[in-house]
């Protein structure tokens, strides 16, 4: 098989479309850069059933207002309409996106500014692209050149970010630990149970807490999902920590918090040890093979 | 906007049925396409199978993007509506099928009956008893999508509260366009003509592939056999057509390698040639039988050996050769025999084609 004139065409067939996405993003004119991003506001939330779905997320009432008519909608998060609402509070601001003129077919955005510019297809279509350029590096000059050319990437890019996530996880630590704890409760648990692949029954379950901040604000939310919840029950009263500024970092574990925290910087730095590990590895056998 | 009752609008038969049979074509020949792609080995056949279906999708989906973005245009209406009936499937998972037979009350036409089914979670099921009001949503222009509004706004939720509905009969039922008959056939037909077609493309290469390896000016008549009998053995034999000889350049070396190719083992227990009769007599299955490799024999050197057998051990009018090649001795030999009106001469080679001995003609 002639795996040169196939890699060759897989590049080039990725690489017209990289340009015809970049070049749409550049004349503004991708379906992401035409979508209306608007600011809503959280007018009511319903407390959950316990027992209830867990993956419609906390029930709330939004209204918000569409710029280029000015009329105000009032809607709820039923059904597919996009991001999960795990944390609400009367007057939360969530963010809204819509197709030009299709206000209802609105949308909840946890983050409104993410993919704005309609990079996120021509980005991944030079990502195949260079997949099938290390392809052909490692066909043409040697197989260690795959190990270099994936570890290498890796290793930067985990390094380039490591030092920022774990200013992040600390300061978001430090403002945890600072604020004054409110009590918390348990006021339901949500469960989903579905079939797996092998027709094996899988239930899905997520506490529901509430608690109100010293500044009066009363916060319904999904228990954070990277901290262990087998052991939360219905009903437990919780001591709840908040950033005073944003009632959504809060943390009903400190310690589970910590070790969350310390976790997830072992798991980087391991990533980055593995992958930079690849690349010395792909360089030591470059040197050390034959030509 | 008004909600019309009666008769649900037409599917476009014509088109249903030339979509399922394309469809049926596309999948039936790209398997196929695939198949024979794996069996010839060739690259452009191994792309096309997957990617015909590919780009029969992509054309799919560009033809259907206008109907699509009418249809998304649409903006649904809300309405309220009055459980007829429910009916939850047995399930063990949190989200139960549910068919529903609701009544629906639009503000600004009449009411219609409509049925559909709808997930519904086990804990929310005491909130969709019959002869309650619900709130539902659904396209104008196709009614029978309606669905039912799990969480509605404050403003329809009152409104259900304080509603009591009417049912409508049952004339005034809505249900989606029945499926174009036939299209499940169509497209059976369609896989199958599909697939026999690129077989029957391709059926040269499918079928005469044995023949045509080597190169047709020198096809050679292979008949290889294998013997069932108690020493499981097995023999092959290469016939060439009139005309042609295994001295010719790489004749031998390419019907040997023709009897050896498809062969679990190829060690061989004589290999005998005369003129355009090639036999081999392969070594039996776990024998002990002093056998060799047919294709290590020294096939450059063989033309000239038998050109030296010829002219050099005073047969001068040689009118037949025959070559043994076997490693019953030990190492490979290989004997060249000559016979003509002198009576025969031999000469015998090593595995490397150098002579060893010479008996010229008495």
């Amino acid at each position: 098989m002639d795996w040169h004139r196939i890699l060759l065409l897989w590049c080039g067939a990725f690489g017209l479309l990289a340009l015809v996405g970049y070049g749409r993003s550049l004349a503004g004119v991708t379906r992401a850069q035409r979508t209306v991003r608007v600011t809503g506001r959280i007018e009511r939330v319903r407390e959950p059933r316990n027992g209830g779905s867990e993956r419609d997320g906390i029930a709330v009432v939004v209204r918000f207002r569409d710029p280029s008519t000015g009329e105000e909608f009032t809607v709820t998060n039923d059904g597919d309409r996009g991001d999960r609402i795990t944390t609400a509070w009367v007057g939360r601001e969530v963010g809204i996106r819509y197709p030009p003129g299709r206000a209802h077919a609105y949308r909840f955005s946890d983050d409104l500014q993410d993919g704005r510019r309609g990079l996120g297809r021509p980005t991944f279509a030079v990502f195949l692209v260079y997949c099938g350029l290390v392809a052909l590096a490692a066909i043409d000059w040697g197989w260690p050149w795959a190990l270099v050319a994936s570890g290498a990437p890796c290793a930067v890019l985990t390094a380039f970010h490591l030092p920022g996530e774990r200013d992040r996880g600390r300061s978001r630590l430090d403002v945890l630990t600072a604020a004054t704890p409110v009590p918390g409760r348990v006021i339901a648990v949500l469960r989903t149970v579905t079939t797996d692949e092998d027709g094996d029954l899988r239930t899905r379950r997520a506490p529901v807490v509430s608690f109100t901040t010293h500044e009066g604000t009363a916060v319904t939310a999904y228990y954070p999902s990277d901290l262990p919840d087998t052991a939360v029950s219905y009903g437990q009263e919780l001591t709840v920590h908040y950033s005073p500024a944003d009632p959504a970092v809060f943390t009903p574990d400190l310690a589970a918090e910590r070790r969350s925290e310390g976790k997830s910087l072992g798991c980087a730095v391991t990533a980055l040890v593995v992958t930079a590990a690849v690349a010395v590895a792909g360089v030591v056998l470059l040197l050390v093979l034959p030509a | 906007m008004t909600t019309t009752t009666g008769a649900p609008p037409r599917r476009n038969i014509p088109v249903a049925l030339a979509r399922g049979f394309l469809t049926g074509g596309v999948t039936g020949g790209s398997l196929a396409v695939l198949v024979v792609g794996v069996v010839l080995e060739k690259v452009p056949l191994l792309l096309a199978g997957p990617g015909i279906p590919v780009v029969y999708g992509l054309l799919l989906s560009l033809a259907g993007a206008p109907r699509r973005a009418r249809e998304a245009a649409v903006v649904p209406r809300t309405a309220l509506a009055v459980i007829e009936s429910r009916d939850a499937a047995a399930s063990k998972v949190s989200d139960v099928p549910v068919r529903f037979e609701l009544t629906v009350v639009p503000d600004d036409g009449p009411a219609f009956r409509v049925g559909f089914t709808q997930d519904v979670h086990d804990t929310d099921l005491p909130d969709y008893r019959p002869h309650g009001v619900v709130v539902v949503r659904y396209p104008p222009d196709r009614p029978w999508l309606v669905r039912i509004v799990k969480r509605p706004t404050p403003e329809w939720e009152e409104r259900a509260a304080a509603a009591r509905l009417d049912p409508a009969p049952d004339a005034t039922r809505f249900s989606e366009p029945p499926e174009v008959r036939g299209v499940g056939f169509l497209g059976l037909l369609g896989l199958l003509l599909a697939a026999a077609a690129v077989v029957l493309l391709f059926r040269a290469d499918l079928f005469d592939r044995k023949a045509a390896t080597p190169p047709p000016s020198a096809t050679p008549t292979v008949s290889s056999t294998w013997s069932t009998t108690v020493v499981s053995a097995g023999s092959g034999t290469v016939v060439l057509d009139a005309g042609r000889s295994f001295l010719d350049q790489g004749e031998l070396r390419r019907s040997v390698e023709a009897l050896t190719g498809e062969r679990e083992s190829r060690q061989a227990i004589t290999v005998v040639v005369q003129e355009n009769l090639l036999s081999v007599v392969f070594s039996p299955a776990g024998a002990a039988a002093p056998d060799f490799d047919p294709l290590t024999l020294p096939y450059d050197r063989i033309p000239a050996l038998v050109e030296e057998a010829r002219t050099t051990l005073g047969v001068h009018a040689p009118q037949t050769w025959r070559l043994t090649a076997d490693a019953v001795t030990g190492p490979l030999t290989v004997r060249i025999g000559v016979t003509g009106p002198e009576g025969s001469a031999a000469l015998e080679a090593d595995g490397q084609g150098r002579v060893l001995r010479r008996t010229t003609a008495h």
